[in-house]
């Protein structure tokens, strides 16, 4: 079972998630902040992040950088309200991007394809 | 002794005195003006002084003396009288000139003051003038303007129809600007086209005038050492003159004066009274050419500030625009979330509910209303984004057939046809793609949205410095005052629907300065018509 650290402020969008993702069978851990986040991912082990980007007075983005730095092999999807920054390069350096929706569909199929690029990365030895 | 002459007669009649005309019957009664006016010059008189000179007395030489230099003095002085008649004439003239020089500041009506006045009777009546202007980063004189007969008849026509009419300086000057100046420049072109000197050449008698900056009296002009002979040859006279236009050390121009016709002497007199006329005319074109020249850099000024008003407006609108873009991304984001859990919520209680469940209708009906509101939402953000487009250079064609291609699934659901002409060898266009190929999907769904059949034909071609696409959908039908509401933002249409639609694609295709059309085809549908740059703006 995949374990997944959702990153959101919004106490509603964590229930929603952990709710919706634990359906889809992955056990889901929810952080509130960036410390949260980075505090629960020293103490354990995850398959991969979801990140919001606008966390009250923080950026997703900087914890983005930070993972990517030092937790290389860390897949994190990014989720957001805003669109635009699809285009901002720093949100390149996520493994997906996606636009919040109450439709979750776009989400799931995206982690769904994330572990399994992770996978078979895994697999080849990378 | 008897005398011949009447000067001894106190009073006489008209036989006594042949000298007496009509109008001078006072000097029949008036011995004494009688004798100074006429007898000093009668024949008469002669006969009888030399009668007085033969009797011996010694006064007659004397007497004959005083007559010679009386008579002498009486020329002199009738002379210096008709000199100063002629200068008094030369003077009012040269003030009418003036008068009308100074009221002017139009570069033609000085241009016909000045040729006129040369060669009209009244001025200097010369038969001919011709003016070249100076062109001061050629450093050249090139003909302009030039007066006056071809020939002998239409001299003669001209001179008969000027004699019959008494006008004065301005009313000639007048009367030539308004009927005769666009033909006399036609009439004369084929010479003053070739009226083309360089003042380089400081052994051209033009520019030995000019920088002499006086007057010049050209005789025998085939021969003269210093006349280009293809200037004698183009003027066709020996004999013309030529006056420089200075004005304040500026070069303006030059006058070629001759009597191509009469061939009327050029005398020295002619060369000094046609001196003192060339300032004034030299100042009157100068200022009229600076006046010109006023003109266009005030309409330039004028065109500058209306433009920057323009701009100005535009720059206010766009600040607007954006204030109302960062309100309303600002208000989308707030909204998104709460949507977000109000959907996704729904969505997942509507999972778990049984198909058979009454609450089922409520739940899908909020779920539905959700989606309905992230699209709105979508709308708006789109719209905030089109204040801030990405450039660059893109293929037209390759962009419709994408657009095309990912709008084909519901096109065919619909049965709605679509065809595509693409322009060959087009540009490439200066663009924001994803901001375009949006308005263009939205021209292609506002023809499709909740209308089944109908035709979509887009065109594209080139057109000067442009790329041309054309869109032509014939699936729905508006009213003017329908379209005009479409392009405001979030006004609605019973046709095509509500939200930002096509008014969203006008702020996109503004914003980037790309000029877009709509016309409304009577019974048959809209006409878009877009104009892409195909270069980077300055």
């Amino acid at each position: 079972m995949s374990k997944l650290l959702v990153v959101d402020d919004e106490a509603n969008i964590r229930l929603l998630y952990a709710e919706e993702l634990a359906e889809e069978g992955y056990q889901v851990v929810t952080a509130a902040s960036t410390a949260e986040a980075v505090e629960k991912l020293h103490m354990s082990e995850f398959d991969l992040v979801v990140l919001d980007i606008k966390l009250k007075n923080e950026s997703g983005i900087d914890l983005l950088q930070k993972l990517v730095k030092e937790r290389h092999d860390m897949p994190v999807i990014l989720c957001s309200a805003f669109s635009c920054y699809k285009d901002d390069f720093s949100a390149w350096l996520a493994d997906g991007y996606i636009v919040k929706s109450g439709d979750l569909t776009e989400l799931k199929q995206e982690i769904a394809r994330v572990l399994a690029k992770k996978a078979q990365r895994a697999k080849v030895g990378l | 002794m008897d005398w011949e002459c009447c000067w001894d007669k106190s009073t006489v009649t008209t036989s006594d005195c042949p000298n007496i005309g009509e109008g001078e019957e006072d000097l029949l009664q008036s011995q004494q003006r009688r004798i100074l006016e006429k007898c000093c010059d009668c024949d008469r008189f002669k006969h009888d002084l030399a009668r007085f000179r033969d009797s011996g007395n010694p006064l007659a030489p004397v007497l004959a003396l005083i007559n010679t230099e009386y008579r002498h003095q009486k020329n002199q002085i009738q002379s210096l009288v008709s000199f100063l008649d002629n200068k008094t004439l030369e003077v009012r003239f040269l003030h009418e000139l003036g008068s009308v020089l100074q009221s002017s500041v139009d570069l033609d009506e000085v241009l016909s003051v000045a040729l006129t006045a040369i060669t009209a009777g009244k001025g200097f009546g010369m038969n001919r003038a011709f003016l070249l202007l100076f062109d001061r980063n050629r450093n050249l004189l090139y003909g302009h303007l030039a007066i006056g007969p071809r020939n002998y008849d239409e001299a003669w026509q001209a001179w008969n129809e000027i004699s019959t009419t008494d006008m004065d300086l301005q009313t000639l000057a007048q009367n030539f600007r308004h009927k005769k100046l666009t033909t006399e420049r036609a009439k004369f072109q084929d010479i003053l086209k070739q009226m083309t000197f360089t003042l380089d050449n400081s052994d051209h008698i033009f520019a030995k005038t000019m920088d002499s900056n006086q007057p010049a009296l050209i005789e025998d002009a085939f021969h003269h050492p210093d006349v280009d002979p293809e200037l004698a040859r183009l003027l066709g006279v020996d004999t013309f003159l030529l006056m420089p236009l200075i004005s304040r050390n500026r070069r303006v121009g030059l006058i070629i004066a001759d009597n191509c016709i009469t061939h009327r002497r050029i005398s020295e007199e002619d060369m000094r009274s046609l001196e003192t006329f060339t300032f004034p005319v030299a100042f009157a074109i100068e200022r009229a050419s600076l006046y010109d020249r006023l003109q266009v850099e005030l309409n330039r000024v004028t065109e500058a500030g209306k433009k920057l008003k323009e701009q100005q407006e535009q720059i206010v609108k766009m600040e607007k625009m954006a204030l109302v873009g960062r309100i309303t991304s600002s208000i989308a984001h707030s909204i998104r979330n709460p949507l977000m859990i109000i959907g996704g919520f729904a969505r997942s209680v509507l999972k778990n509910t049984p198909e058979t469940d009454p609450k089922r209708d409520f739940i899908e009906s909020i779920v539905g209303e959700a989606r309905q509101m992230e699209g709105v939402l979508d709308e708006i953000l789109s719209y905030s984004d089109a204040l801030y487009p990405a450039k660059d250079f893109w293929n037209v064609n390759q962009m419709v057939t994408a657009t095309i291609s990912e709008t084909s699934d519901r096109l065919q659901a619909l049965g709605c046809e679509i065809s595509f002409v693409p322009g060959e060898s087009l540009p490439a266009i200066f663009i924001d793609y994803k901001q375009v190929a949006y308005c263009l999907k939205t021209m292609i769904m506002s023809a499709i949205d909740g209308h089944k059949g109908g035709r979509i034909d887009i065109r594209t071609y080139g057109d000067g410095d442009q790329v041309i696409m054309h869109v032509s959908d014939t699936s729905v039908r508006l009213s003017q005052e329908d379209l005009d509401r479409l392009l405001v933002p979030f006004s609605t249409t019973l046709e095509l629907g509500s939200g930002l639609g096509l008014a969203l694609c006008k702020t996109i295709l503004d914003k980037q300065g790309i000029a877009f059309n709509i016309r409304l085809l009577p019974d048959t549908g809209i006409d878009y018509t877009i104009s892409f740059p195909t270069r980077k703006e300055e």
